[in-house]
C-alpha cells in the first residue's frame, strides 16, 4: 500500500506524519517539516513514485506556511508537506530532485518575495522583470502596484 | 473624424470617398487575441459568423500587412508596451477595436486595489470603436466591425448612397 | 576550410512572440539557434497574468465564481465544478443527484468543445484550414445546447455552491441525444482529413515524446501523460460527483509522441459522448439545489485541495479559509502550468517548425498558466 509505504520512509526521516481527514480536506497523509530537511522529503517522496502536484505558499503574517501536494499515478493517495517559514528567511530547493518545481519556486519568489538557495534561475515568473513588489503578501499596499 | 494621422493635406475629393469605401469593405484585421475574446474573436471568423463576407476575413499575423488591430482580451502591464509596438508597426490608416470588457475599461479584473493590467486599451493607443460584452458574441464584433465601416465612409452600409443620421 | 576563412560558428537568438499566430496566447519564447536546429528555448510567460489569486482574496467566495470561467475559458465548466466542490466540502454541503448528473453533462460537453478547438487550432498552426471550419461547426452545435440554459457561449458560471441555479429541460435533452448521433456521424470525416493524411503522420509521428520519467518528474497531467502510456485519469482514479454512475474507459497511447496524443484527444471525445449519452437515460428527477444553503457563505476554519479532471490535465484547487467571509488563500494549480515546465526540455534539438507542433501538441492556455 502506497499510504503505509510512504508513512515508513517519512517516519524514518523523523517527520511527524498525521492522517488526513480525505472527505473534508482531500489530504490521505498531513506531514509538518523543517525548511532544512525539504530535499529529504522530496528525495523520499521520488522514491516512491510521487509526482509534485502543487506547490504554494501562505502569508500568516508573522511567517510563512509552504505547502507542497504530493500525488502518484498509481494509487491514491495524496500528501501535504507544510513547512513553516520565518519572514527574512530562505528555503533549499527541491528543484534539482523534481525539475517541475523550478517554475512554482520561482512563482512563490516572484509573488511573496521567498528566497530559495541554490535554484539556477531564481528570477521573476509572472510579474515584469523590473517589478519591485510582491503582490500576494497581507501587508501589499495596492498603492505600491498602480500607475 | 479623425484617424491618427489627423486630416490629410490633399483633399482628393470623389476619388477619396472611392478609397474611404474600398479600405472599409476591406479590412484585414491582425491575429491579436489576449484572452478569452480571441475564441470569440476565432468563431466570428469561422464558417457560422462568417467576417469574410464584410471583407474583412483576412486576418494576418504580422502588423505590416493589417490595417485594423483588434484588442481581443486583458492587457497586462506586461504586454503593454508590446501592444503600443505592434500599434506603431502598423502603417496608416489604421484602426482599433477595443473588443470585450477588459479591453474597454479593465473588465472583471479592475478592482481599485489590482496591481496586474492596464484598465482600457484606451490608456495607450487611440480606439475607434468600443465592443461591449464578456466576451462579446460573434454578432456583436461585427456589429462593431459594421460600425468602423460606417465610421470610416461617414455613411450606412444599407442605405448606400445617403448620407447616416447621427 | 572554414576555419583557414577566418569564419566563426555562433549560435543566435531568435524571439517568437508574445504576438504571435501559432503560440496560443500571449506567450513568448526565447530560441538560441544554431543554423536551423535550436539548442535552447526559454519560455517567458507573465503576459496573460491578471491576478486572479490577489483577486480571491478581496472578494468573498460568491464573488470569486465568476473568476474561474475565465482561468481556463476553453474548459470553463470543470473550474468552476472544482471551485464548487472545494467549497460545498469546506460547508458541508450535499449536491442532490440530478444535479450531479446536470453538472457531469455539462461538464462533458464542455470538455467536447475544448478538444474541438484544440483539434481546430492545431492544425491550423500546422497549415491546414479546413479542420478549423468543421470544428468551429460542430462546436457551434455544442454553444447552442449550453447557452440555452447557462446563458453564456464561453465563460461559463453556471455552477453555484450547493448545485446548480436553473434546471435542464426535455428539449435540452433531445438536443444532448441528436448532437452525440451528429458527432459520431463525424469521426469519419475528421479521420479521412487528418487521421490519415499523410503529411499529418509525416510531421506527427516520433516527434515530441514525453517519456514516463518526465511526466513524474513535471507533474504532467492529462492527454500529455495518457498519450504516453500511463492511465491516469481523476474521474476513474479520484472519482467526484456522478462519475461513478457511468461506464467509459480511458484511451491511452503507446509511444508518446505527437500522433498519439492526437488520438487519445479523438478517443475521449468519443468517451465523452458515451458519458453523456448514459447521463440523458438516466437522468433522475428531484431537486437542482442542496437544502439549507447559507445565504452569507463563511465556511468554518480549515483547508481543503480538490481536484478534478480538465481536458488539459489535471486542475487542482487548494483553499484556506479562516473563518471569513472572504478566503484567506487560494491556490489555483492549473495543468498548463506543469505541462509548460516541460516544454523546454522537448523543444531541445528540434527544428522550429516541429517546435510549434510539439508546442500545440501540449495543448496550453496562457491565461491558465499566468493566472
Amino acid at each position: 500500500m502506497l499510504k503505509d509505504n510512504l508513512q515508513q520512509a517519512l517516519a524514518s526521516l523523523n517527520l511527524e506524519v498525521a492522517e488526513g481527514d480525505y472527505a473534508k480536506t482531500g489530504y490521505h497523509l498531513e506531514v509538518a517539516a523543517q525548511p532544512a530537511q525539504m530535499p529529504e522529503v522530496a528525495q523520499a517522496m521520488l522514491g516512491a513514485g510521487c509526482f509534485l502536484e502543487s506547490f504554494t505558499a501562505v502569508d500568516l503574517n508573522e511567517s510563512f506556511d509552504l505547502v507542497y501536494h504530493f500525488a502518484s499515478f498509481e494509487e491514491l493517495c495524496r500528501t501535504a508537506v507544510h513547512v513553516p517559514l520565518g519572514k527574512k528567511k530562505g528555503m533549499p530547493t527541491i528543484s534539482h530532485i523534481y525539475p517541475g518545481a523550478d517554475w512554482y519556486e520561482r512563482e512563490v519568489f516572484d509573488l511573496f518575495g521567498i528566497h530559495f538557495f541554490d535554484h539556477p534561475n531564481l528570477k521573476r515568473l509572472l510579474l515584469p522583470e523590473d517589478a519591485d513588489f510582491h503582490p500576494l503578501l497581507k501587508d501589499f499596499g495596492a498603492s505600491q502596484g498602480n500607475d | 473624424m479623425e484617424t491618427k494621422t489627423g486630416e490629410p493635406l490633399i483633399h482628393l475629393g470623389v476619388l477619396e470617398e472611392a478609397l474611404n469605401l474600398a479600405r472599409a469593405n476591406s479590412l484585414w484585421p491582425m491575429t491579436f487575441g489576449l484572452a478569452c475574446c480571441a475564441i470569440e474573436m476565432m468563431a466570428a471568423g469561422a464558417a457560422r459568423f462568417d467576417l469574410d463576407r464584410f471583407g474583412a476575413g483576412v486576418f494576418r499575423p504580422s502588423p505590416r500587412q493589417c490595417d485594423l488591430m483588434i484588442v481581443a482580451g486583458t492587457i497586462s502591464k506586461k504586454m503593454a508596451p508590446a501592444v503600443v509596438r505592434l500599434y506603431e508597426q502598423m502603417p496608416a490608416p489604421k484602426w482599433v477595436i477595443a473588443m470585450g470588457n477588459c479591453a474597454i475599461s479593465g473588465g472583471p479584473f479592475y478592482y481599485p486595489t489590482q496591481y496586474a493590467i492596464v484598465p482600457g486599451a484606451d490608456l495607450i493607443i487611440p480606439v475607434d470603436v468600443y465592443v461591449p460584452g464578456c466576451p462579446p458574441r460573434p454578432e456583436t464584433l461585427i456589429e462593431g466591425i459594421l460600425l468602423l465601416e460606417e465610421k470610416i465612409t461617414g455613411r450606412g452600409r444599407l442605405r448606400k448612397f445617403r448620407d447616416v443620421k447621427r | 576550410m572554414i576555419e583557414l576563412l577566418g569564419i566563426e560558428e555562433k549560435t543566435y537568438t531568435l524571439n517568437l512572440g508574445p504576438q504571435h499566430p501559432s503560440t496560443h496566447g500571449v506567450l513568448r519564447v526565447l530560441l538560441e539557434m544554431d543554423g536551423e536546429f535550436i539548442t535552447k528555448a526559454e519560455p517567458v510567460i507573465g503576459y496573460g497574468h491578471r491576478g486572479h489569486e490577489h483577486m480571491a482574496e478581496n472578494r468573498n467566495y460568491m464573488q470569486f465564481l465568476p473568476n474561474l470561467g475565465r482561468v481556463d475559458y476553453l474548459h470553463a465548466l470543470a473550474y468552476n465544478h472544482a471551485y464548487c466542490m472545494a467549497v460545498e466540502k469546506l460547508l458541508g454541503l450535499t449536491v442532490p443527484e440530478r444535479a450531479e448528473f446536470i453538472r457531469v453533462m455539462t461538464n462533458e460537453l464542455n470538455r467536447i468543445t475544448s478538444h474541438l478547438l484544440w483539434f481546430g487550432a492545431y492544425l491550423m498552426d500546422l497549415g491546414a484550414f479546413t479542420p478549423f471550419l468543421y470544428c468551429f461547426d460542430d462546436r457551434e452545435q455544442i454553444l447552442d445546447l449550453l447557452d440555452r440554459i447557462t446563458g453564456s457561449r464561453l465563460t461559463y458560471c453556471y455552477y453555484r455552491f450547493g448545485g446548480v441555479p436553473t434546471d435542464i429541460d426535455d428539449d435540452f435533452v433531445a438536443g444532448c441525444r441528436a448532437f452525440v448521433k451528429r458527432l459520431r456521424g463525424r469521426w469519419r470525416d475528421y479521420d479521412n482529413l487528418v487521421t490519415k493524411n499523410v503529411i499529418f503522420i509525416n510531421r506527427a509521428r516520433g516527434v515530441g515524446l514525453i517519456t514516463r520519467d518526465q511526466c513524474v518528474k513535471y507533474g504532467i497531467t492529462g492527454p500529455n501523460l495518457r498519450g504516453s502510456g500511463i492511465p491516469y485519469d481523476i474521474r476513474k482514479s479520484e472519482p467526484y460527483s456522478a462519475y461513478p454512475l457511468f461506464d467509459f474507459e480511458i484511451p491511452t497511447g503507446s509511444r508518446g509522441d505527437i500522433y498519439d496524443r492526437y488520438l487519445v484527444r479523438l478517443a475521449e471525445m468519443e468517451q465523452s459522448l458515451r458519458i453523456i449519452e448514459q447521463a440523458c437515460d438516466k437522468l433522475p428527477g428531484g431537486p437542482i439545489m442542496a437544502e439549507k444553503v447559507p445565504k452569507r457563505v463563511k465556511p468554518a476554519a480549515g483547508e481543503v485541495y480538490q481536484a478534478v479532471e480538465t481536458a488539459r490535465g489535471e486542475f487542482g484547487i487548494y483553499i484556506v479559509s479562516q473563518g471569513d467571509v472572504n478566503p484567506y488563500r487560494i491556490k489555483l494549480r492549473t495543468p498548463s502550468f506543469a505541462n509548460m515546465s516541460l516544454f523546454p526540455e522537448l523543444a531541445v534539438d528540434t527544428l522550429v517548425a516541429d517546435l510549434v507542433a510539439i508546442l500545440g501538441s501540449i495543448d496550453v492556455v496562457i491565461p491558465e498558466i499566468d493566472r
